[in-house]
């Protein structure tokens, strides 16, 4: 398929054009009626996979309910501990990246080769961005205070006796989110990578960008839920 | 989409893809749109902290207590409303095969009957209905939501060497305190080091009601007493500000008052959105 945008990307080089990465040259696999098939599948698999993803989260805001309905008063301390502007400041980082990844997916599909690693680089340089704002701003001056959860608490200035399951909680539910983060810039990493070196993704091939993008997006949907219950609610 | 879907673009059934596979087009969309959601989402985040300061300076300013409900109900709604737009375009649920919609739809089922049934059973636990008084028997904590809780029930230790003793991991830590923060025992033992100074940043920061471990009633004397001036409860004409339920702050309500009493009542209404339920002793 010849797009648009194909006068817009500089020629193929031989060797890529002649890679069997390249998106031109992949084949489905034969089990598979065609690419299309493929795609369906791969990306309902994918779907399922997330649905497992949202049971995982499930668990932590199922216990967020439960502790917050047994001690309101230590979760309305926690969230008083926690500022808003961090919180704040990273979910529109989140939401930028989760902007640029749907970019990236578009770009795939109108073979816009530049266009589509510059997207999928913001998105990876937002992931970092958000992890570096967790640990410098949050995770390290928390633990530093002894805001640390479950017996590693030794914040002496806590007013309820309970705050200690409120860390617990808000470690294991960040904590969770961001080795989500990680593993999600590790895909794009790996998006980009084949990217650069292959062309691999284009407008016949585009599975790998839509599926990270799938996971990205649905790091971006925890935190849309995290980032009210934990900061904003009290 | 291979290089020749263009050239089987053929409207009549074919018997080699019975389903029309090939001639499904991907949707692209377009980046207005795409920019459109992001503003939209930029947009809701802001609202929902704008909301979440608003309801803070209300409460300061006016002295009034906004119910929880409010809080959680306001930010749960524009959370979805910003899920929703999401998964409609970034996620592209809203050009993609109705599957897909249907398998996420499922899981979020999933989750509603975890968070339903934890809370009926959080409600219910300590909750015995009369009809089920005869065959009522010992055993199981019976500790619920509506037990009042028992400080005993959390001698954690802090690690398997050292014992917190009789307290509580909080408790323990206010007494001894960590590298970057001196605990209440520092400043009792060091004769330069004045205990109202520790009191001083402790009220200060979420001044509730006077604390267990403060015996020479500095809740007084540095002045947070007067969070409890006048009625120490909420009543129909002045709302106290008050976050969650203050263990032992109706201990010198009488139990008879506190079960049948108009002001006390009001003031159970007052002191926890977190929980309706409360409510429960005030009924029988």
């Amino acid at each position: 398929m010849t797009t648009m945008t194909d006068t817009n990307n500089p020629p193929v080089p031989e060797r890529i054009a002649k890679h069997p990465n390249f998106w031109r040259n992949r084949k489905h696999a034969e089990h598979f009626r065609n690419h299309d098939e493929e795609f369906d599948a791969a990306k309902f698999g994918m779907w399922l996979f997330l649905t497992t993803e949202v049971l995982l989260f499930a668990g932590i805001f199922v216990a967020y309910a439960v502790f917050r309905m047994m001690y309101p008063d230590a979760w309305s301390n926690g969230s008083h501990y926690l500022d808003w502007r961090f919180g704040g400041a990273n979910t529109v980082v989140l939401l930028i990246s989760s902007w640029t990844a749907a970019s990236a997916v578009r770009c795939a599909q109108m073979n816009n080769q530049k266009w589509l690693k510059i997207n999928l680089i913001i998105t990876i340089l937002c992931a970092f961005i958000f992890l570096w704002v967790k640990l410098q701003f949050e995770y390290f001056v928390k633990l530093g205070d002894g805001k640390a959860p479950g017996t590693f608490f030794s914040y002496p200035n806590a007013h309820d006796a309970h705050e200690q399951l409120w860390w617990s909680l808000y470690y294991m539910g960040t904590g969770l989110h961001a080795l989500h983060v990680v593993i999600g810039a590790g895909l794009l990493c790996w998006v980009l990578v084949r990217s650069i070196k292959y062309q691999a993704y284009g407008p016949g091939e585009y599975t790998m960008v839509e599926n990270s993008a799938l996971y990205w997006h649905i790091v971006d949907l925890i935190w849309i839920f995290l980032f009210p219950l934990l900061y904003l609610v009290h | 989409m291979s290089q020749n879907a263009a050239d089987t673009h053929d409207l009549s059934w074919n018997p080699e893809d019975p389903h029309g596979s090939t001639m499904h087009a991907h949707h692209v969309i377009s980046w207005q749109v795409l920019l459109l959601v992001l503003l939209a989402l930029l947009a809701c985040t802001a609202l929902t902290v704008g909301v979440y300061n608003l309801e803070t300076w209300i409460e300061t300013a006016f002295e009034v207590r906004i119910p929880k409900w409010v809080n959680v109900f306001g930010a749960m709604s524009i959370a979805t409303i910003k899920a929703v737009l999401v998964c409609a375009f970034f996620m592209q649920l809203k050009y993609d095969k109705a599957l897909n919609t249907f398998a996420l739809l499922f899981c979020l089922l999933g989750v509603g009957l975890f968070l339903t049934f934890s809370m009926i059973d959080l409600n219910t636990r300590d909750t015995i209905h009369a009809y089920k008084g005869v065959e009522k028997t010992v055993g199981g904590t019976g500790s619920g939501l509506n037990t009042p809780a028992v400080d005993e029930r959390f001698n954690s230790r802090l690690s398997p060497h050292i014992s917190t003793g009789n307290a509580g991991i909080v408790e323990y830590a206010r007494l001894n305190g960590n590298a970057n923060h001196k605990g209440l025992n520092a400043y009792r033992e060091n004769d330069s080091l004045d205990e109202a100074d520790f009191w001083t940043h402790f009220y200060g920061s979420h001044a509730t009601h006077r604390d267990r471990l403060d015996e020479h009633n500095y809740f007084e004397s540095l002045g947070y007493a007067h969070h409890l001036e006048g009625s120490k409860h909420s009543t129909a004409n002045l709302s106290v500000p008050r976050y969650g339920v203050t263990p032992g702050l109706f201990d010198d309500v009488a139990p008879q008052e506190h079960a049948g009493g108009h002001a006390a009542s009001s003031g159970s209404e007052h002191d926890d959105g977190g929980h309706e339920s409360t409510g429960n002793d005030n009924g029988h």
